[in-house]
């Protein structure tokens, strides 16, 4: 996986789940952080979107609940878009 | 596997069963299960009625792990016929086990690829999960007013459930009560409140069904709003069959109808915010904006003669909440939220300024439930 696109990804996580950066890893997901419920889930997505510049499908929305399944479907979706 | 959302087909009743008991299992109360019939009860899709609803639901597998409801009815925007979708009892697994946390957003998303002109309604407060959810989606909301008023004090006093929250105002409460004070105070306030109008050329009466008579009203009535569900007799009679408890009155000026009302006189027993008081409420009304005031009259005295111990409503437009307050309601704090996407906000634009030229009620959206 990219590092930057995953610290990208970490920094994100982080200030939309309200947590320390330090407590992200490729392995959280929505069943080991507190605060990743599905409001959250829903802000992490257009966060990922507006910073991005890309639109999830909603098929791709459910399976962002682990970070290291963000990072590689936002790195497919970003290769795919040059 | 990648979760789909689907119409939901005889074959997935017994997911959604299983479904559901997942639901019942993590403390989730009945309210918010799906219903266990892919045919819905309310509003089912006959013939070429425009007035239906549709089951989805989000399949993984042979599992489900979520539904929502569409109904679709015609709106007049501007007195020009504009479908427009209400999107209501969204549930996903995420409730229950975050591991689906991402459901949610993929029904939301979903269901505005399948519908753009969707709108919620209810949804319990600004506070709630979906009502954040569709504010994160650059949807536009609004609380519509809600008002009320003591018809017995004694009675209100012991039992609104606000009002017992806490001990303090329980105890307050129940001192006005036996004293005296909290009947003289909300008399006085009725009485103040109150306005007199020279009713001596309305009247009312009840019925049961609505006629093609009504549909003038309908006719001359929907080109005062800026925002309203269609009003014509086969929709009302949908929607108010007879049989059901619903309570009907018609009212009249000068022998000519002026305006209709639906009401509930509702005994609750044990209820979160009324106690067991007896509730009177205005489910839906019609009337051009100037005939608000006799509508509401006639509610509020048909309502009192039946000796419920409170009458309430949701109403949007300005002309009727006007009515409301000359009629010595009070207003107190809304969990009736508004919500439209981005393309139906658009049409309502400015939305902030038009929110009181719509007619939207309890009869709008899934209707008086919990009523």
């Amino acid at each position: 996986m990219s590092s930057q696109l995953f610290e990208k990804v970490r920094g994100i996580t982080a200030d939309i789940l309200e947590v320390s950066p330090d407590q992200i890893t490729p392995q959280s997901s929505s069943e080991n952080i507190e605060t990743w419920d599905s409001v959250h889930h829903l802000n992490l997505i257009l966060a990922f979107e507006q910073e991005f510049g890309i639109q999830l499908e909603p098929e791709e929305i459910d399976h962002m609940n682990n970070v290291e399944r963000i990072t590689t479907i936002l790195a497919q979706k970003l290769n795919h878009h040059g | 596997m990648a979760i789909a959302i689907q119409p939901y087909t005889a074959d997935l009743i017994p997911a959604v069963k299983a479904f559901n008991q997942r639901l019942r299992a993590g403390g989730i109360p009945l309210e918010f299960h799906f219903p266990e019939n892919n045919i819905p009860q309310w509003l089912p899709k006959v013939e070429d009625r425009r007035l239906y609803q549709e089951y989805y639901l989000a399949v993984d597998g042979d599992s489900v792990r979520g539904g929502f409801i569409l109904k679709f009815q015609d709106f007049f925007l501007d007195a020009r016929l504009q479908p427009v979708v209400y999107y209501h009892l969204p549930v996903s697994e995420g409730i229950v086990s975050k591991a689906y946390a991402g459901v949610g957003a993929h029904m939301l998303r979903s269901a505005l690829k399948l519908q753009p002109m969707l709108f919620a309604l209810g949804m319990g407060g600004f506070d709630r999960p979906l009502p954040q959810m569709l504010k994160a989606m650059g949807w536009s909301l609004w609380a519509v007013p809600f008002y009320f008023r003591v018809n017995h004090p004694s009675k209100f006093l012991r039992e609104i459930e606000p009002l017992r929250r806490s001990r303090s105002r329980l105890l307050l409460a129940r001192l006005a009560a036996r004293t005296g004070l909290g009947w003289a105070g909300v008399k006085l306030v009725n009485a103040v409140r109150t306005k007199h109008w020279w009713l001596a050329e309305t009247s009312f009466a009840e019925f049961e069904t609505f006629t093609d008579a009504d549909n003038e009203l309908w006719q001359k009535c929907r080109r005062h709003y800026k925002l309203i569900a269609a009003r014509d007799c086969q929709t009302l009679n949908i929607l108010y069959p007879p049989k059901r408890n619903f309570l009907s009155i018609k009212v009249s000026r000068d022998g000519q109808p002026i305006g209709w009302v639906v009401m509930l006189d509702t005994q609750m027993r044990d209820n979160k915010y009324f106690g067991n008081l007896r509730l009177g409420s205005i489910v839906d009304c019609l009337a051009l904006p100037e005939d608000a005031w006799a509508v509401i009259y006639a509610a509020k005295n048909f309502l009192e003669k039946r000796g419920v111990d409170l009458t309430i409503t949701n109403q949007s437009h300005a002309a009727w909440c006007g009515a409301l307050e000359s009629a010595g309601f009070l207003q107190a704090q809304s969990n009736f939220i508004f919500a439209a996407s981005k393309p139906l906000a658009e049409l309502l634009r400015p939305f902030q300024d038009n929110q009181n030229q719509v007619l939207l009620n309890r009869g709008d959206g899934d209707g008086p439930v919990n009523l």
